[in-house]
């Protein structure tokens, strides 16, 4: 029987079960063109999927905090948060000699700086991935596990930390099993290590970022290839600061079963 | 925030504040009979603002208005407290809440005859910015904004914020069926929009 564009689209996002799942199977083993169109879903939803992530990572505006009574974030969680945020004024008090519109903006018209977009995305992706500090060699490439230095960094950082020498950890996440994943980037290698019972495994691997001593560089061109490596393998996305410190706390371990998928 | 706030609010526009954005508060009202620190719920409500904010980004596709949007669903959801049960989840009450409120917000600007046309606000936002504006508004940006809302919600709950189909129709409140068609529908309009983008 045909499959319908509605079944292959559950089935590409995993809402299948039992005999629904076997058909679009079968199906897909005939047709290379419905595979093609699940391979083309899923490409789809992880460039969404990129190009939101970094808002989750952005500071949250005080005004929301403050109603909630939050604690002030620990240091550590806001490091990268307050590179971000120096970035950008450096970048609007270069536009602008007035800090901030205090007027309020009518409703249709663009607010003249736009807050978000992929603007935001960009300053945190240079800030996050690309704040590359030169260090000692990363790892053993023989290995299949991350050598001492980077296991350590893996083990210790938390995502975006700025600082020291050594790899940077750029994102956390979870793969198809549940194990916690950490992409990151150092002078000698960049790539993702899984967490299981041995350590932290291997799972891709890219070409080092140079990068100048304690200076921020540009994009190599490893990084998009980075990026989407971690979207194929990620489910649900990046983990937030909070969910990362529980997986540190955790030992890096999977996570209890979720609250949310 | 009183109910003369909600009445201007609702004259001039979803999310303009005759105070500026910059005096826009939260004053719960039950903040007088809630003693000490975050609890429970203030805290569970705070681990999901991330996420809230992500979901707000991609309903309003504008920063300014997505915060006011996070402001005034955290507003009404610590409002509506009592009608959140511990134990059940939070997450998805919090994105019905969003959502409704961006629904409201979407129909009132349509009947006052404005419109959300982000496209050309986007253009706005390149000729006020500069060279780095200019790039702020990708290709994903302008396609998502040429989806009809109904559409936009549902890639958005599926494919950006991960909700199960049933989860997403859930949020929504329509059937299995209609959230599965609205997302083929809004995947495909998304790909022929970034094709040609290409």
């Amino acid at each position: 029987m045909s499959i319908s564009p509605e079944m292959l689209a559950a089935y590409a996002d995993d809402q299948l079960d039992g005999a629904e799942r076997a058909m679009v199977e079968q199906a897909l083993a005939q047709d290379p063109a419905l595979a093609q169109e699940v391979a083309t879903h899923r490409a789809l939803r992880a460039r969404l999927v990129a190009h939101f992530a970094p808002i989750l990572e952005e500071p949250l505006p005080e005004s929301l905090t403050r109603a909630l009574k939050a604690p002030p974030a620990p240091q550590t969680a806001t490091v990268v948060s307050i590179e971000t945020a120096r970035a950008r004024r450096r970048e609007r008090e270069a536009r602008s000699p007035n800090p901030e519109p205090v007027t309020p903006e009518p409703m249709g018209k663009a607010p003249a700086r736009p807050r978000w977009a992929i603007g935001a995305g960009i300053a945190l992706a240079a800030c996050v991935a690309l704040a590359v500090v030169i260090g000692r060699p990363a790892m053993v490439p023989a290995s299949n596990y991350a050598a001492p230095e980077l296991a350590q960094a893996l083990d210790s950082r938390l995502s975006g930390e700025q600082g020291g020498s050594g790899p940077q950890v750029l994102l956390s996440f979870a793969d198809a099993t549940g194990a916690v994943c950490r992409g990151f980037a150092g002078s000698q290698a960049s790539g993702i290590a899984c967490h299981d019972a041995h350590g932290w495994r291997l799972e891709r691997r890219f070409p080092g970022v140079t990068a100048q001593e304690g200076a921020y560089r540009q994009a190599g061109s490893t990084d998009p290839k980075l990026m989407a490596a971690m979207q194929d393998m990620a489910v649900g996305g990046a983990l937030d600061p909070a969910a990362e410190r529980a997986a540190r706390a955790r030992g890096w371990t999977a996570a209890p079963p979720p609250t949310s998928r | 925030m009183d109910e003369t706030d909600e009445a201007v609010r609702s004259i001039h526009g979803p999310f303009f504040h005759p105070e500026g954005k910059g005096s826009l508060r939260i004053v719960p009202d039950h903040r007088e009979t809630d003693q000490a620190g975050p609890d429970a719920f203030e805290s569970g409500l705070l681990a999901l603002l991330p996420r809230l904010r992500r979901f707000a980004h991609g309903l309003t596709r504008d920063g300014a208005r997505a915060d006011d949007l996070c402001q005034m669903t955290v507003e009404r959801a610590l409002r509506s407290r009592d009608q959140w049960q511990e134990g059940t989840r939070m997450d998805s009450w919090m994105y019905r809440i969003m959502r409704n409120l961006w629904i409201d917000e979407a129909r009132a600007a349509t009947r006052r005859g404005q419109t959300f046309v982000d496209e050309e606000a986007g253009e706005g936002v390149g000729a006020d910015g500069g060279q780095e504006a200019r790039v702020a508004l990708s290709d994903i940006d302008r396609a998502m904004a040429r989806l009809p809302e109904e559409q936009r919600e549902a890639v958005l709950l599926v494919m950006v914020e991960g909700w199960s189909y049933k989860e997403a129709a859930g949020i929504i409140g329509c059937p299995v069926g209609t959230l599965n068609s609205r997302l083929v529908r809004g995947r495909d309009a998304l790909l022929a929009l970034l094709g040609e983008a290409a």
